[in-house]
């Protein structure tokens, strides 16, 4: 071996191994620079990173970047925003680096979705996260319509009792959205058969109509543009809406009026309105799934002064006349709420009874052979 | 349908529109030159500006990018053998072998057409299929996709002719990679051993360049020579348009494969371009195919034509259904929603223009891309005359900075690191590297449409299927042909011919040993994650025991066949092939070591002051360059980072003793 390596390549080869073992659990942040820490009454700074755990051009990202322009325009100090995408882990490895890093002075903001929510209530073992904890600064809700294909045999919301063919669902993963969905029909006490593993909602609505599933939920924004267009044709029957939350109560979705709520169609099939285990566990996670789906978060810590500047600018925001144009498109007509309204809803969300995540692990793996490690 | 046409081509007359074309074709160009960045890259670069413009601009700005993005990617694939982006990994072959025999201005020349002619392929088939689209597509169920996986993955096979075990061995091992990180069809994550860095799955571009890019460095680094022998680009131009035109059938198949690769969702570029050079090489008849991989004018030309109408195609889900099939799509489709356009079905009644607008901006970009890449590859074709440590100081910089960009872990350095050593040793074991591509971007996809199919259909229902039984006709009969052909030339020779891909002569053959250590490595690889998915739960279990069961058989069969010819009394190596051999490695080890020393400089102080002291000390060290030239290169290379973290948004990873305040 002598000939072989001279003492400079063995030194070169001992730093290439010690290379490729470096542990690196997370990516290193470098030293000094100022601590992200805030005074009490400190102002937003100059510049802020909107850290977006999601990818570019998707729909929380486009949420995100449709609002920055406002936000500059109406936070106090008028601060510069840039996005920032950290992906991965179904956006915990993002909202993970920012509770751990993101500090506390206001120079990030974090940047949710219903995924991320879902992933906390859940209890996943990899979550830093609390948003109990946290400070929400503007929310923005999304609605979602459940509807059937023609070939489902399904004609109104009675024929879910007893229907004439099995209700194929298709979704992306139990833990994630569809698990609303999952949910509902539980609440309803209607079994559906589900199958995962769509790459997202469109290709599953795509197997909708090619008849490979009969069953179906789409946000209210792709509902409009892309089954409406079906309803009209014939070939899909509009079922239900998620519904919005006003004053706590879940009431009628304002984009589609003439559907009603899976309360309301609890009613009419039992007679009452629907309660117990099941229903709290949707609500549970109906809540910050859909109603407050997006939004905008401070770590623990951050100063009320910086707080208040965000939950003050929502109401310039809304009423910018720029923004209720092309908001009506972007956000789906959705109003943005201040995180003040908001957080009790929120806090009541994400302190979640023990036996209602209990239940609805238990509906995940009886019912969907889904398990989650570590909880 | 033609007012609504010419009044969007009317457009253009506005220089603003013009302007905004042109800039996007301008970053669309540049990304696409800069190893390892493509689409995503190019919209990195672009979305601060789209959510500020006129509709009809932000469009053109888009379009403009991502319809050249896969016209330059083509050089550096070509002139240094690194490849631009994930789907230029093709041009490796062909195009790249073209250039080392000194041709590098008529593989250019093919590609730019090619590229040209695609983009313009797909403009086309754009505007016609738009009403004929949506049934077409609709047809196309999970069934359908899952054969078309099948149809893929079978690639590998042909892609490894004459050493068809080790192509299959070289396929599984792609298809256990990909399957790292989230299960399709459970909520479970797979091989990520507790790290959330792979729970999103290894990503295509680090994959690429790591055992392509990284492995071609350290083993050109040690040789101190050029790419290309000999001095001049080449006067190849005019022959390369002969080229073009010789070969216009296979522009046309290439743009179809393509436009239908872009069409139906859950491929990918990259596949879409591997299928349309797959299909090339396996309708060439006997011998001649056996001059793909060795710098075959089809080589280039369907790969080229396909990847440029890919990105067409890609529009059409985009626009008709609101599904995007990537970044720039997804971006497209962000952008669209801002402007109040809803994609959808009502696009075509009501909103044409804009249709129509994306159309033009398409077509225009490809030509104007393909011109404006003739006159840029003029100069940059000189490169393949540098001594290659010389572009190595920056390329090093580069590749690992590009690696970065998709996951943003700075895990996934040490990740290519280890794939640069993979991808170097399965070259010298003549282990061809296109199947594990192959396999790598279609593993997910396959699994998912298996699992869908399998739900959602009864095997009576899906098996019978027309388009199903099209493909499985495809798929058998080539192989049943290939057996009998191979059966036959087994009993006239008993050795078989070498593979043709990676099968460039090395300079210094390994001792015999090598490879078989390495399929020995691959063995107890495929054995520990069939144990290891053994613990998974069902709907996450069966994909990968199917993969490393097949994968060990494979390595199992080849260990065999390797000690079965090494005790035939194959001829040892000759003292004058051992010294060689130790050469060689030596240098390659040090190659090594010197990328080691660039992953540990940036663990302990960042990209940028990495860059800092480690391209003087390379260009020093290896390349023997003087002090003034030094500065010169260092402070160019250092520029370029900074111009693309400032308008590119380029994220240069930070170490652990970054000094913060600085950056």
């Amino acid at each position: 071996m002598r000939s072989l390596f001279t003492h400079r390549v063995r030194v070169a080869l001992v730093a290439s191994v010690t290379a490729v073992g470096l542990a690196a659990c997370s990516n290193p942040q470098g030293v000094g620079g100022d601590d992200g820490k805030a005074k009490e009454d400190a102002k937003v700074p100059p510049r802020v990173e909107l850290v977006i755990p999601f990818a570019e051009g998707g729909g929380t990202d486009t949420w995100a970047r449709f609002l920055a322009p406002y936000l500059e325009k109406y936070v106090e100090g008028s601060p510069t925003f840039s996005p920032k995408n950290v992906l991965g882990g179904e956006s915990i490895t993002g909202s993970n680096q920012f509770v751990t890093s993101g500090g506390t002075d206001g120079a990030q903001v974090l940047v949710t979705s219903g995924t991320t929510y879902f992933q906390a209530l859940l209890g996943r073992p990899e979550v830093e996260f609390d948003f109990a904890k946290m400070k929400p600064l503007m929310l923005n809700g999304t609605g979602g319509v459940i509807y059937a294909s023609k070939s489902s045999g399904i004609k109104t919301v009675e024929d879910l009792q007893d229907p004439p063919k099995p209700l194929v669902y298709g979704g992306i993963s139990a833990t994630g959205l569809d698990l609303s969905l999952l949910q509902a029909f539980d609440v309803l006490g209607v079994d559906i058969d589900a199958t995962f593993g769509f790459e997202g909602r469109g290709p599953a609505r795509l197997a909708l109509e090619r008849g490979e599933i009969n069953i179906d939920y789409q946000t209210t924004s792709a509902y409009l543009t892309q089954v409406e267009p079906m309803v009209e044709a014939g070939t899909a029957v509009p079922l239900m809406s998620f519904g919005v939350i006003e004053d706590g109560e879940i009431v009628r979705d304002p984009n589609v009026p003439d559907l009603p709520t899976v309360e309301e169609v609890h009613e009419q099939l039992n007679g009452s309105p629907p309660e117990g285990e099941a229903y709290d566990a949707y609500r549970a996670f109906l809540v910050p799934g859909f109603v407050y789906q997006k939004g905008l978060w401070a770590n623990e810590g951050t100063p009320d002064s910086v707080v208040q500047a965000y939950r003050d600018a929502v109401a310039a925001i809304s009423d910018d006349p720029e923004f209720k144009k092309s908001s009506a498109e972007v956000l789906g007509g959705y109003p943005l709420y201040s995180g003040e309204k908001a957080q009790d809803d929120l806090i009541e969300a994400f302190e979640i009874k023990p036996e209602v995540r209990q239940y609805t692990l238990d509906l995940l793996k009886t019912k969907y052979e889904t398990t989650i490690e570590g909880s | 349908m033609l007012d609504a046409a010419t009044s969007a081509l009317a457009a253009f007359l506005d220089p603003a529109m013009l302007l905004f074309l042109m800039a996007g074709i301008l970053a669309g160009l540049v990304v696409g030159i800069i190893p390892g960045l493509g689409g995503t890259g190019a919209v990195a670069i672009l979305l601060p500006f789209v959510f500020v413009l006129e509709p009809e601009q932000a469009l053109a700005l888009i379009i403009g990018a991502v319809a050249v993005v896969h016209t330059s990617d083509t050089i550096s694939s070509v002139l240094i053998g690194i490849p631009g982006s994930a789907s230029a990994t093709v041009l490796m072959l062909d195009g790249h072998e073209m250039a080392k025999q000194g041709q590098a201005a008529r593989a250019l020349a093919i590609a730019f057409l090619s590229s040209m002619a695609g983009g313009l392929l797909g403009a086309i088939g754009l505007t016609l299929s738009i009403p004929i689209a949506r049934p077409l597509v609709l047809l196309f169920g999970s069934p359908e996709l899952f054969m078309l996986t099948v149809l893929g993955i079978s690639l590998t096979a042909l892609l490894s002719s004459g050493n068809m075990l080790k192509g299959l061995l070289a396929g599984a091992f792609g298809l256990l990679l990909g399957q790292v990180g989230a299960a399709p069809a459970a909520a479970e994550y797979r091989y990520t051993f507790g790290s959330l860095y792979l729970t999103e799955g290894l990503d295509l571009v680090a994959v690429a360049l790591g055992i392509f890019g990284i492995a071609e460095v350290v083993s050109l680094v040690a040789r101190k020579t050029s790419v290309a022998s000999g001095s001049g680009i080449g006067t190849g131009w005019g022959d390369g348009v002969r080229d073009f035109f010789t070969h216009w059938r296979h522009v046309l198949r290439g743009a179809l494969v393509g436009i239908w690769a872009g069409v139906l969702p859950g491929l990918g570029a990259t596949a879409g371009t591997w299928m349309a050079y797959g299909q090339a090489r396996a309708t060439a008849r006997g011998k001649d195919r056996k001059k793909f991989g060795k710098g075959d004018p089809r080589g280039i030309v369907a790969p080229e034509s396909a990847n440029n109408s890919v990105e067409a195609g890609d529009l059409i889900p985009t626009l008709l259904f609101g599904i995007p099939g990537g970044a720039p799509a997804a971006l497209l489709l962000g952008a669209l929603l801002v402007f109040g356009i809803e994609p959808g079905p009502r696009i075509i009644t009501e909103d044409l223009d804009i249709v129509y607008t994306i159309v033009w901006s398409f077509a225009i970009a490809s030509v104007v891309g393909a011109g404006l890449c003739f006159l840029l590859s003029v100069p940059l074709a000189k490169l393949s005359y540098v001594r290659f440590p010389v572009l190595a100081a920056g390329l090093i910089v580069i590749m690992f900075t590009a690696g970065y960009q998709e996951s943003q872990q700075i895990s996934v350095l040490q990740v290519m690191l280890l794939l640069g050593a993979v991808g170097w040793l399965m070259k010298i074991s003549h282990i061809p590297r296109a199947p594990f591509l192959i396999g790598f971007v279609l593993s997910i996809p396959l699994e998912r449409y298996y699992y869908l199919t399998a739900n959602l259909y009864t095997f009576g229902e899906w098996a019978v299927r027309p388009g199903v039984l099209v493909m499985a006709g495809v798929l058998v009969l080539p192989v049943a042909l290939n057996l009998v052909k191979r059966l036959r030339a087994r009993t006239d020779a008993d050795v078989p011919e070498p593979s043709d891909d990676d099968q460039d002569l090395l300079e210094a053959e390994p001792p015999r040993s090598w490879p078989l250590a390495l399929t020995a490595v691959f063995l107890v690889l495929f054995v520990a994650a069939f144990v290891v998915a053994q613990g998974y739960s069902t709907n996450a279990r069966l994909v990968p025991s199917l993969v490393t069961a097949c994968g060990a058989l494979l390595a199992s069969a080849v260990l065999v066949l390797g000690v079965r010819d090494l005790r035939r009394g194959e001829r040892w190596q000759t003292d004058d092939e051992q010294k060689a051999w130790r050469v060689e490695l030596r240098w390659v080890l040090l190659a090594f070591a010197w990328l080691a020393g660039f992953v540990v400089g940036v663990f302990i102080v960042g990209a940028l002051i990495a860059a800092a002291l480690y391209v003087p000390l390379f260009l020093w060290r290896v390349a023997q360059l003087r002090w003034p030239a030094i500065a010169i290169y260092t402070v160019a290379v250092l520029a370029v980072l900074l111009l693309l973290q400032e308008f590119a948004g380029i994220v240069l990873p930070l170490g652990y003793l970054t000094p913060r305040g600085l950056m």
